[in-house]
């Protein structure tokens, strides 16, 4: 199996349940999305993307539905269940969280080592 | 919320797995969405088109690969697994066909015998009862210390039923046969009369005409009854309009108020039992008559149905507080009684529970024995495919892959022999039924059912993996290089393997134990109701009923006539020695009583409370049924109408109530309230007890009335004592009765052998079953005891061939066998009387005179389990001594 070379499975997660939370998206428009927002800081690999999709529907956190596009073709759908609207509130606070922990350590370190 | 996700996980879990080219179809097209929307993105950048669709496919990595990933995430794998284990298992199975027949065959004959005593309790116990919202529905008792199940007084009734806020509807009933007598053979109807409110407590609603309502308990000129559909189609050709025709019962008019839909089931009750189930033929409305200050005689049975959340122990207290009203307002009748309230459920089945408890429990060891025969079957082999197993090993599989495989083999070969032992249920349970003890509950509706067939496929599983688990850990812990290098004749089971074997030969033969001491105890509690002294002579003895309608035999005296000319005409028959009649027979379960009499010379101590089963009877009664005169006298001829008045008492009445000795003589009256002279009654008999049932503690105290002198009931019981075969008598009888009045039904129609058989059918049925699964259970014990002797004997032949090159004995070695087998089941035996001891006092309310502890019973089949495990051992000991010290040794 290949790891996301720049993101940790987990962040991965995350940024798919918050990307379709406002509406539901197919999997070009979610990896598109995170691109976009994130300034194209963040460029997900698009080999990871479509297992933690099936991933993540397999679990039941998402739900796919093939619908038509505004150019008129035929896509899967992927929408957040009622479960997967929980389950990003949970990663969430656990980002937050870590990454003020993270935040914390590394302000803190310059001056613990003085 | 959490289901809802395992559900749609499940579904996809499924979908993945039934539509799986589906699935693949969609997983395609959407990767190549994806590549088309890339590409569309590359040309708008200005990428030529051929290149674009190329740097696409880059950007998204090798489409297999993710394919594979995608797939992986949907976790089929599992189940591809499952597949290869399962074939696996099946092959391995099929390769050792002697011993999969040996498994599967044990199995499904002990998962069938569970499954079908579960189709008795899930039938019996776990059903609920066939009315609508059965829950609510109740008995209502009147009851006191002697006797806890009574009935009400019929104004009682009326008061409760007014007064009472728990309940929707209370209903009324005692059985009261009614005679058809046109239209064909005279022949009597299975009736109750019910009061208002009957059939709204049950939940039945007539298909035609009305239900009763409280005007019809009125008493009036047009008596009013419903029908039970069988009897409209079979007496009444099904007419559509019956419906206010009037009919002829007992000689009486009657008006059809309504017909019921098939199916109504009758509560059950216990004084003129009718069993619970479909089987009244008719309803008649209750009257209120009579005084209704006098609260004496109680004959009302009460169902209700209570009001939705309301529960039976709250209305048993609202009931009980209706109950100090009424001893307030008739201080005479009310002394120390209380109301019970009990869930119909239970007054049904309630009896019933502990024997089916027991069956199951006996069931459950056999299914035990089974899985320990089948655990020690497994390690056996497992010892013997150790190198098929560390090659697995070897080649990559994981323990937990090798636990799994081995746990798919022992569950597919309890599956197998669950689907056996479902046809062992199917026909056991027909068996079963046909063996039930007569009175047993809604025996007629016992069949196997859905619930009985997932009962037995969890069995299934349960059992393979209970069976399975011990003897998987054991191989899956094979040391690789141990068992790769080592030859497999001589591969040694470790120290650890062997004591599991042990054990489990010794909790087998425990188990077997525990049922053998239940199957003894049941045998000699049999055997002392066989042994036991009834009280009469139920040989050569006929029996009929008869009831004489109230319209026609109105005047005591035309009932006395009748059963005197009758008697007379039935002693003249051929081969009657002695014909008579009575208000009941023994063993039917007649419980009528009074209370409150005078004994002359007695004064009442506080507290005591003076009561005794009435009958009446004609004077060759006792003699056709051949009870024995103890003192003084049987009735005779002079003991009329007009002679003084006598009684016949029982052993216990003579000794309870005169405890001196002295009751011969002794006056007895009826009329507490200064009784006239001729009011007081004299003992002239005494005669030997008859318990109610033959399982009874003690005898109730008894009196009879001179029939000729004092006729308490219309029904009369019809004994004939023949010196031959009295079923010839039968035609007879039936004859001299319509002689003197042709619309007379003969009912009831039994010899006295059959009552008295059928007395003890519970026990006997019982005795049947545990020592059916007891025997079972030995011989499973002791194949499984021979099974791991012989497998040691083979495994040490080597050494046992050294010992005796080196000058052992035969009978050195026969005995090193030996003794290892004995002290197994001593062990055994030992843990088995434990056990029983244990559970002692779950049997003994199944015991007739016999403790449950009883040392004679544990002590033989100690010795049973021992002489059993002897032989089991002494089998393969005798082989080990047989081998050939040079051939043995040369083979190596």
């Amino acid at each position: 199996m290949s790891k996301p070379s720049d993101l940790i499975q987990g962040t991965l997660d995350l940024l798919i349940l918050k990307t379709i939370s406002l509406e539901p998206r197919h999997g070009w428009a979610i990896a598109k999305r995170i691109e976009q927002v994130s300034d194209d800081v963040l460029q997900v690999t698009q080999g990871a993307l479509y297992p933690a999709l099936h991933r993540l529907e397999q679990q039941g956190w998402i739900r796919a539905e093939w619908r038509t596009t505004e150019t008129g073709r035929e896509a899967k759908f992927y929408a957040l269940s009622r479960a997967g609207r929980e389950q990003l509130e949970r990663e969430l606070v656990q980002w937050e969280r870590l990454s003020n922990a993270v935040g914390l350590v590394i302000r803190m370190a310059p001056g613990a080592a003085k | 919320m959490k289901l809802r996700r395992g559900w749609s996980i499940s579904r996809m879990r499924l979908r993945s797995l039934l539509e799986r080219s589906q699935v693949e179809r969609e997983l395609e097209r959407e990767l190549r969405f994806h590549i088309d929307q890339q590409t569309e993105e590359n040309v708008t950048r200005g990428i030529p088109p051929d290149q674009a669709r190329r740097l696409a496919l880059r950007r998204l990595g090798g489409l297999a690969q993710i394919e594979e990933e995608c797939r992986e995430m949907r976790r089929t794998n599992y189940v591809e697994n499952f597949w290869h284990d399962l074939r696996y298992a099946v092959r391995t199975l099929a390769a050792n066909r002697g011993f999969t027949m040996v498994m599967v065959l044990t199995l499904a004959l002990s998962i069938g015998a569970n499954s079908a005593i579960f189709t008795v309790i899930d039938n019996v116990l776990l059903k609920p009862l066939p009315y609508p919202e059965p829950d609510r529905v109740v008995r209502i008792f009147f009851s006191n210390s002697t006797y806890p199940k009574f009935r009400f007084n019929p104004f009682d009734f009326r008061d409760y039923r007014a007064r009472n806020r728990s309940f929707d509807s209370m209903g009324g009933f005692l059985r009261h046969d009614l005679q058809l007598s046109s239209g064909g053979q005279p022949e009597r109807l299975t009736a109750i009369r019910v009061t208002a409110g009957y059939f709204r407590v049950l939940g039945f609603c007539p298909t035609r005409g009305r239900e009763f309502e409280s005007k019809d308990e009125l008493p009036g000129p047009d008596r009013q009854v419903i029908l039970s559909d069988r009897l409209w189609r079979r007496r009444f050709e099904a007419d559509p309009n019956i419906v206010g025709r009037k009919i002829t019962l007992d000689s009486q008019p009657f008006v059809v108020a309504g017909v019921m839909p098939p199916r109504i089931f009758h509560p059950g009750n216990d004084r003129n039992a009718i069993a619970h189930g479909d089987t009244v033929d008719l309803w008649w409305a209750f009257t209120f008559v009579g005084d209704p200050n006098n609260r004496g005689s109680h004959y009302v049975d009460g169902i209700g149905r209570l009001k939705r959340g309301v529960s039976p122990r709250q209305a048993q207290a609202e009931m009980q507080s209706i109950a100090t009203e009424l001893e307030r307002e008739h201080p005479d009748f009310h002394e120390n009684w209380q109301v019970h309230v009990v869930p119909l459920h239970h007054d049904v089945v309630g009896g019933s529970r502990r024997l089916l408890l027991v069956l199951f429990g006996a069931v459950g060891f056999v299914l035990l024995i089974a899985c320990v025969n089948a655990a020690n079957l497994l390690l056996a082999r497992a010892t013997a495919r150790q190198r098929e197993i560390a090659v697995r090993s070897a080649l990559g599989a994981g323990r937990y892959r090798l636990i799994r495989q081995m746990l798919t083999e022992s569950v597919l070969i309890a599956v197998v022999g669950a689907a056996l032992g479902a046809l062992v249920a199917v026909g056991g349970v027909r068996i079963l039924v046909s063996l039930l003890p007569a009175n047993f509950p809604r025996a007629d509706v016992i069949q196997v059912n859905g619930t009985v067939f997932a009962f037995t496929l969890l069995v299934a599983i349960a059992t393979g993996l209970f069976f399975g688990i011990a003897p998987a850990l054991q191989a899956s812990r094979t040391e690789l290089n141990q068992a790769l290098h080592s030859g497999s004749r001589t591969s040694t089971s470790s120290a650890r393997q062997l004591r599991l074997r042990d054990s489990l030969v010794v909790a087998e033969v425990a188990l077997a134990s525990v049922l053998l001491i239940g199957a003894g105890l049941m045998l000699r509690s049999f055997l002392n109701l066989l042994r036991m002294d009834p009280g009469f002579r139920p040989e050569h003895a006929l029996t009929a009923s008869i009831s004489l309608p109230d319209q026609e035999y109105r005047k005591n005296e035309t009932v006395v006539h009748f059963c005197a000319e009758l008697v007379r005409n039935l002693a003249s028959l051929s081969g009657v020695q002695f014909a008579g009649a009575g208000t009941d027979l023994p063993w039917t379960g007649y419980n009528e009583n009074i209370g409150g009499f005078l004994i002359e010379g007695r004064t009442r101590a506080p507290n005591e409370r003076i009561h005794a089963r009435y009958h009446a009877a004609t004077p060759d009664y006792f003699r056709a049924l051949d009870i024995p005169l103890l003192r003084g006298r049987l009735f005779t001829e002079q003991d009329h109408k007009t002679a003084p008045q006598v009684l016949i008492i029982n052993q216990s009445m003579a000794r309870r109530y005169w405890p001196n000795g002295d009751a011969i003589g002794k006056r007895v009256s009826f009329f507490t309230d200064k009784p006239k002279p001729e009011d007081w009654m004299t003992v002239v008999g005494i005669i030997g007890d008859v318990k109610d049932t033959p399982l009874s503690k003690a005898t109730e105290p008894a009196f009879w009335w001179a029939l000729h002198q004092h006729q308490p009931s219309r029904t009369i019981s019809i004994v004939v004592r023949s010196g031959s075969d009295p079923a010839s008598l039968l035609n007879g009888v039936r004859q001299e009765v319509q002689r003197l009045n042709p619309a007379l039904a003969v009912a009831d129609v039994r010899l006295m052998d059959q009552i008295a058989d059928a007395s003890v059918s519970t026990p006997r049925f019982t005795l049947f079953l545990v020592g059916l699964f007891a025997g079972l259970a030995l011989l499973l014990a002791a194949s499984g005891t021979y099974g791991v002797v012989s497998y040691s004997v083979k495994r040490r032949t080597h050494e046992f061939g050294l010992r005796m090159a080196l000058g052992a004995r035969r009978w050195d070695v026969l005995r090193l066998v030996l003794v290892h087998g004995v002290k197994l089941s001593l062990a055994g035996a030992a843990l088995g009387v434990l056990c029983a001891l244990a559970l002692a006092r779950i049997f003994q309310s199944l015991l007739y005179e016999v403790r449950a502890e009883d040392p004679l019973t544990f002590a033989a089949v100690s010795l049973l389990s021992l002489a059993v495990a002897a032989i089991a051992c002494y089998i393969p000991a005798r082989r080990a001594t047989q081998a050939e010290p040079m051939s043995v040794l040369g083979s190596e």
